[in-house]
């Protein structure tokens, strides 16, 4: 079952320079699919794009076969979910503070109760909630990240390379989070430079090479790494022909 | 040192803090420095004569206690602190909203250059530009120990600044609102993906800017006269005392507007009166040499 769908999107910054141009990709309950793709290739705007932060777009994204309309600040209310690559929490609030925000879309009785449970989630979060988020450690804020967009228990996550930054054992620890995320029913769209670890949790890979699809499939072929060499490498000599 | 000049510079520092808050505000979440938070005060100060001067002619004039002011100053200063904010909302609805779409700062500065212009005008134009008071009753300055004296409204003032200040305080940092506030002036990006909707932080930030501006108009109107030109003509020191703290910072303009109000008048008895713009200005210059963030602020 389609949760997430996103049709023939065009994105970008500027007017007739599209960086992102014509991608279309499905994600189901429960499914990880993830986006992979040299340096430049589009994927962070892509996930903008899909989050409705990037000024030029074309292009539809469906929930649950519905067209979503709605504006960027409304997405989280709609069930989508997306955590930036950088500048992902608010650095001059407290951790508590940025819970608070997370939850503050939720009815208020219900929002004490998440940010109980996301602390119990992330043990780490718990011991100092009055720290700055600014002061965190690299590995501290993504978790304050990701904890702030699970907060209202979207349907969708958009994650933009979660494990930037983070030493090889809180990569781990992260992608296991984010398995057992989808292993409750929830689509996630995983961004990443880390290949390895990404396939190594993703049902499907989506290839995007100078803002187009290169490949769409199932992620266990990718993971033995010539394919997925040949598809970025195919690219660069393509790009030096053209 | 005479501690006389301490307290004026006190007065003038409050007032100058809680006129600063509305400013930083604007620059930090509408990001744009706007000049016509001065004519704010000036508003806030003229629709309270307005309202409590209507009011008078039912409760009757005279003050509370040992205050020159009564129940109509009392009952106008939230209705002045409303309609300025409205007013606020008003002009960013016809002019602001309009120029921010396209994003560039300057523009809206001029654009409020020119507004400040015209909502002065139209003041002077109503009022004349003679000045005028909430009561011609004359006041007296009790001592209050260590050779110093203030009239029972520049106490009051004083007080209801500080008032002002820790519910500005909670109110940012204990509601929803305060932390959407803070939280797009921060990262406004990230804001919109949190679910914040940015028109209503635009909206609560006129309101209170402009509410704040209102309070700080009617305080000033109170301990010394309320001119066409009295917001207007603080705007060098509002500017420096929210640069000095830390432009975006509310703890910062508060504390900023305390230090330009003291080291004002401080310096007054050296310099001479008619050099006291001169001080905010230089105090502005120092810090912008040695810490250009301000004191609070943080680096970019
Ligand atoms: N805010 C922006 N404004 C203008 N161009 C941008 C912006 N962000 C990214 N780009 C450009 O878009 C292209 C793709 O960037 P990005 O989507 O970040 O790629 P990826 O995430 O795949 O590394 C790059 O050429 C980059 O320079
Ligand atoms: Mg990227």
């Amino acid at each position: 079952m389609t949760t997430l769908a996103v049709e023939n999107i065009v994105a970008g910054y500027e007017k007739g320079l599209p960086i992102v141009r014509g991608v279309s990709f499905a994600v189901a309950a429960g499914e990880i699919v993830t986006l992979l793709g040299p340096n430049g290739a589009g994927k962070s705007t892509l996930a903008k794009a899909v989050a409705g932060l990037v000024p030029e777009r074309e292009g539809d994204i469906l929930l649950d076969g519905a067209r979503v309309t709605v504006p960027a600040h409304a997405l989280v209310r709609a069930g989508i979910a997306f955590v930036p690559q950088t500048e992902n929490v608010f650095a001059r609030m407290t951790i508590r503070e940025n819970l608070e925000i997370g939850a503050a879309v939720l009815p208020r009785p219900r929002r004490a109760g998440r940010i109980a449970a996301l602390l119990e989630t992330f043990p780490a979060l718990a011991t100092r909630p009055t720290l700055p988020a600014g002061r965190l450690s690299g590995g501290q804020r993504q978790m304050l990240a990701i904890a702030r967009a699970l907060i209202p228990e979207p349907r969708v996550r958009l994650l933009d390379e979660p494990s930037a930054g983070l030493s090889p054992a809180l990569v781990s620890g992260v992608f296991s989070d984010i398995a057992a995320i989808a292993a409750k029913g929830v689509a996630v769209v995983l961004v990443e430079q880390n290949v390895a670890a990404a396939l190594g949790i993703a049902h499907r890979a989506l290839v995007l090479v100078e803002g187009r699809v290169a490949h769409d499939g199932p992620a266990a072929p990718l993971r033995d790494g010539k394919l997925l060499a040949r598809l970025f490498l195919g690219h660069v000599e393509g790009a030096e022909a053209a | 040192m005479n501690p006389q000049f301490l307290a004026d510079g006190i007065l003038t520092g409050a007032l100058l803090g809680l006129g600063g808050v509305g400013l930083t505000l604007a620059y930090s979440i509408l990001r744009f420095a706007n000049f016509v938070h001065g004519d704010f005060l000036t508003v806030g100060a003229y629709a309270a004569l307005v309202v409590a001067g209507a009011l008078s002619q039912f409760l009757g004039g005279s003050g509370i206690g040992p205050f020159s002011f009564g129940w109509p100053l009392i009952i106008a200063l939230p209705v002045a602190m409303a309609a300025t904010g409205a007013l606020a909302l008003l002009l960013d609805w016809l002019l602001f909203r309009r120029l921010r779409r396209r994003g560039e700062e300057i523009v809206l500065v001029m654009a409020s250059f020119g507004a400040s212009l015209a909502v002065r005008s139209l003041i002077e134009f109503a009022f004349t530009p003679e000045p005028k008071y909430y009561s011609h009753d004359l006041q007296i300055a009790m001592p209050l120990g260590f050779s110093v004296r203030a009239t029972p409204d520049q106490l009051a003032v004083v007080v209801l600044a500080g008032v002002a200040g820790i519910a500005l305080h909670i109110l940012l940092t204990r509601t929803a609102m305060g932390r959407a506030m803070r939280a797009v002036a921060e990262n406004p990006a990230l804001a919109r993906v949190a679910g914040i909707d940015p028109a209503r932080v635009v909206r609560a930030t006129w309101w209170l800017g402009g509410g704040l501006a209102a309070l700080a108009g009617v305080f000033l109107g109170l301990t010394v006269q309320i001119r066409p030109y009295m917001g207007f003509d603080l705007l060098l020191p509002l500017f420096a005392g929210v640069i000095l703290g830390g432009v975006g910072s509310v703890p910062g303009a508060l504390a900023g507007g305390m230090i330009v109000g003291v080291a004002e008048a401080l310096a007054v008895p050296f310099i001479g009166a008619a050099w006291r713009g001169g001080v905010a200005f230089l105090l502005l210059l120092a810090v912008l040499l040695v810490r250009p963030q301000g004191l609070f602020g943080m680096e970019r």
